[in-house]
């Protein structure tokens, strides 16, 4: 019993002496875990890293990227945890309204203000307001999705073509930019070519890639899903028509059988020779004319241009600081230094997609990057740009409305049927 | 056995039955706690009762009961499939040829391949434009939409009797060289035809096997969700949306858990009857047998 006794004074005493003399650690650098996809846009932060971490010694940062898919989850769970796993995020457009709902998000107009030279209003109107949710910044923009018609210019610039097409229509062959056009060029394609060159390659894909796809045939026939006072107008005479439309085009000048096709299949289909056209993010275009890149010697043939109509679908990721972060701090000055004008000008350069103004009107970045050319439809692109869908059920939405086109396109429905669906499960999701 | 060693059986079990109470009981104790709320992973300071509304609910949820049909049609019809290629195989590898056990490899390979992997591989090997099989088909004439409206459940299945009749081949053979050897003597020396002998002889005695082989893999075919997540994505329009995607879409897109919940309850007991229903057959069998 004594020596029972014994011991444990032993470890008591141990213990003690330990909480006096043990001093806490010396402070090491700040570790910062930032969840990110597995896309080129993350490859080009990656690169910038070490400069990040040697303007700041005492913070580390360690990429967590991953595919699409397993971000929303894994995001979520570290929203529910006491203390973040990550540091950082980056949330997709239809995730803001939802997490800001939530009250997962930091705010962070007090930290912007604090910073006199960041200029906030740089940001691109449409991809800058995404991030404001109830007249607070919640997300700053990391890089844009917004889409784009991406052409062969080759083929529109080739004399049969242009003779074929001037003798039949009456006048000259150029992109698209109404809707008729687009689906009459495409056929024109198809048929001159003899079936060796599709009009479009589509990406019907049921959920958000058709959604994504058709909703620039929605703007272009001058619909939308919703109007400005939040009533349901998918189910309009003008969404018919560009849903009729759309399923011609299907029909008569995408690749056959191309119904479950999504963004893989279209970048493919375009980069083996095999369309003259496809609606697609605007930087697709640098991949498509890399010489090392899937189109091979097609490289250097592509042209960006505004979807038919002018009016683009706008997808964009932010940046944001999980309310639940341990080190709000380090994990803003991170953020700030990644989209400061003067980084974003690097990482524009190094091939990431643009969501400041002044970058994409820099002559530097035209010289180093792809070309004036290219930022200056990019930025028309992303000055008329509106997402799918917005508030906390955006998500639901484009799921919802993504299986009745894909059931229009398939013939199950009739395009006014499927809108009609599509709006009554829109209007039950919003509580109308 | 005496009392004593019962009694220490008992307390031996306990171990096994605490983890079980651990990680299977209380996720599924919380699942039903959850269906009976209105539980919403983004809105959770909004959680309340709604007592059995989410079950109610789904009796005239028409995306429901469509992903209940296309898992139905896709259990049989790849059960099935599986289960005649299975024992055809199965037939064929139970003779003794030379290289039989190389045979027997080559076949079980689709088996240890991950099946998002399959989905993936069957994504652009079925595709019409950049697909293998279809540019094969198109040379003799053929031209076939795999994953248009009409055929792309079909496809999905075909993937999966792909995939799995190994297993089968694999369970069956196990069971035929299992077979005792003097009633396959006795009828041949009787004169028996060989298709006499597999209906009367090899049929019944492998009918528990036979069994067991079908229920595993009906439970885990009702599981079918990586084929569906790599290559439709449930589409076109809901033709092949499955129980187990529509739960996903609801429980991880949505984030509405006690309603994904509440399906995933269903689930599991329309899966529970057929597992008492196919173990009371069984039973009854080996008891005639």
């Amino acid at each position: 019993m004594r020596s029972w006794l014994m011991r444990l004074l032993v470890v008591v005493a141990l213990l003690g002496t330990c909480v006096v003399g043990c001093r806490p650690a010396p402070k090491g650098p700040i570790t910062l875990t930032i969840i990110m996809e597995q896309v080129p846009d993350t490859d080009v932060v990656r690169k910038l890293l070490p400069d990040f971490e040697k303007e700041n010694p005492d913070i580390k940062v360690v990429i967590d990227a991953m595919p699409y898919d397993a971000m929303r989850d894994k995001i979520l769970a570290s929203f529910m945890a006491p203390k973040a796993t990550y540091d950082v995020i980056i949330v997709d457009n239809p995730w803001m309204d939802e997490f800001v709902g939530g009250n997962f998000l930091e705010p962070l107009d007090d930290r912007i203000r604090r910073i006199p030279d960041y200029d906030f209003e740089d940001f691109v109107g449409p991809v800058r307001k995404i991030g404001v949710v109830g007249g607070k910044v919640y997300g700053i923009p990391f890089y844009n999705y917004a889409v784009g018609l991406i052409v062969r210019q080759d083929l529109f610039d080739d004399p049969a073509y242009r003779d074929a097409y001037q003798k039949k229509y009456g006048k000259p062959l150029a992109p698209p930019t109404n809707l008729e056009d687009y689906v009459r060029i495409a056929q024109f394609f198809k048929e001159q070519s003899g079936g060796k060159i599709y009009g479009a390659a589509m990406q019907p894909q049921r959920g958000y890639k058709v959604f994504e796809e058709w909703k620039n045939w929605l703007y272009a026939a001058g619909g939308n899903l919703l109007d400005e006072q939040g009533n349901v107008i998918i189910d309009r005479p003008e969404a018919v028509r560009a849903l009729e439309l759309y399923i011609e085009m299907y029909k008569t000048a995408a690749p056959p059988n191309s119904l479950n096709w999504g963004f893989d299949e279209a970048l493919r289909s375009m980069a083996a020779g095999e369309a003259a056209t496809m609606m697609s993010y605007n930087w697709m275009l640098p991949t498509l004319n890399n010489p090392q890149g899937p189109a091979g010697a097609l490289a250097g043939k592509f042209a960006l241009y505004e979807v038919p109509g002018g009016k683009a679908v706008l997808g964009a990721w932010h940046w944001a600081i999980p309310r639940n972060a341990p080190n709000k701090d380090a994990s803003w000055r991170f953020i700030s230094w990644l989209t400061s004008k003067r980084m974003e000008k690097q990482r524009v350069i190094l091939g990431g997609a643009p969501v400041r103004v002044s970058a994409m009107k820099d002559p530097e970045v035209w010289q180093k990057g792809f070309g004036q050319a290219y930022y200056e439809t990019v930025l028309k692109i992303l000055e008329d740009a509106e997402p799918l869908a917005r508030g906390p059920k955006a998500e639901e939405i484009i799921q919802v409305v993504g299986t009745e086109l894909n059931a229009a396109v398939a013939g199950e429905k009739t395009a006014e049927q499927a809108l009609k669906d599509a709006a009554a499960q829109v209007r039950k999701i919003l509580g109308k | 056995m005496n009392r004593r060693d019962r009694a220490l059986g008992r307390w031996l079990l306990l171990p096994l039955l605490g983890l079980l109470a651990l990680v299977q009981g209380y996720p599924i104790a919380f699942a039903a706690y959850i269906s009976f709320h209105d539980y919403q992973l983004t809105a959770l300071d909004q959680v309340r009762w709604v007592g059995l509304a989410q079950y109610q609910g789904l009796a005239n949820n028409s995306s429901y009961w469509n992903a209940v049909m296309n898992t139905l049609i896709f259990v049989s019809g790849a059960v099935t499939l599986e289960l005649i290629l299975g024992l055809a195989l199965a037939l064929l590898l139970h003779r003794p040829v030379p290289g039989q056990n190389a045979f027997r490899a080559i076949v079980l390979m689709p088996m240890f391949i991950t099946p998002i992997a399959v989905g993936l591989m069957f994504r652009f090997l079925l595709n019409s434009q950049l697909g293998i099989i279809p540019l094969a088909l198109r040379s003799i004439g053929v031209e076939i939409d795999w994953f248009g409206p009409n055929l792309a459940l079909f496809s999905l299945i075909l993937i999966d009797v792909w995939q799995w009749t190994p297993l089968m081949t694999l369970f069956l053979l196990a069971g035929l060289e299992a077979l005792p050897t003097e009633p396959f003597e006795a009828a041949r020396v009787d004169g028996a035809s060989g298709f006499q002998i597999f209906r009367y002889l090899t049929l019944p005695l492998l009918r528990p096997v036979i069994l067991a082989a079908v229920l595993i893999r009906m439970l885990d075919a009702f599981r079918v969700f990586e084929y569906v997540y790599a290559i439709t994505r449930g589409g076109p329009g809901e033709r092949t949306e499955t129980i187990l995607f529509h739960i996903y879409r609801v429980g991880f897109l949505y984030f509405r858990l006690g309603e994904a919940s509440a399906m995933a309850f269903t689930l599991a007991a329309v899966i529970l009857i057929l597992v008492v229903a196919l173990f009371y057959i069984l039973r009854r069998q080996e008891a005639w047998a």
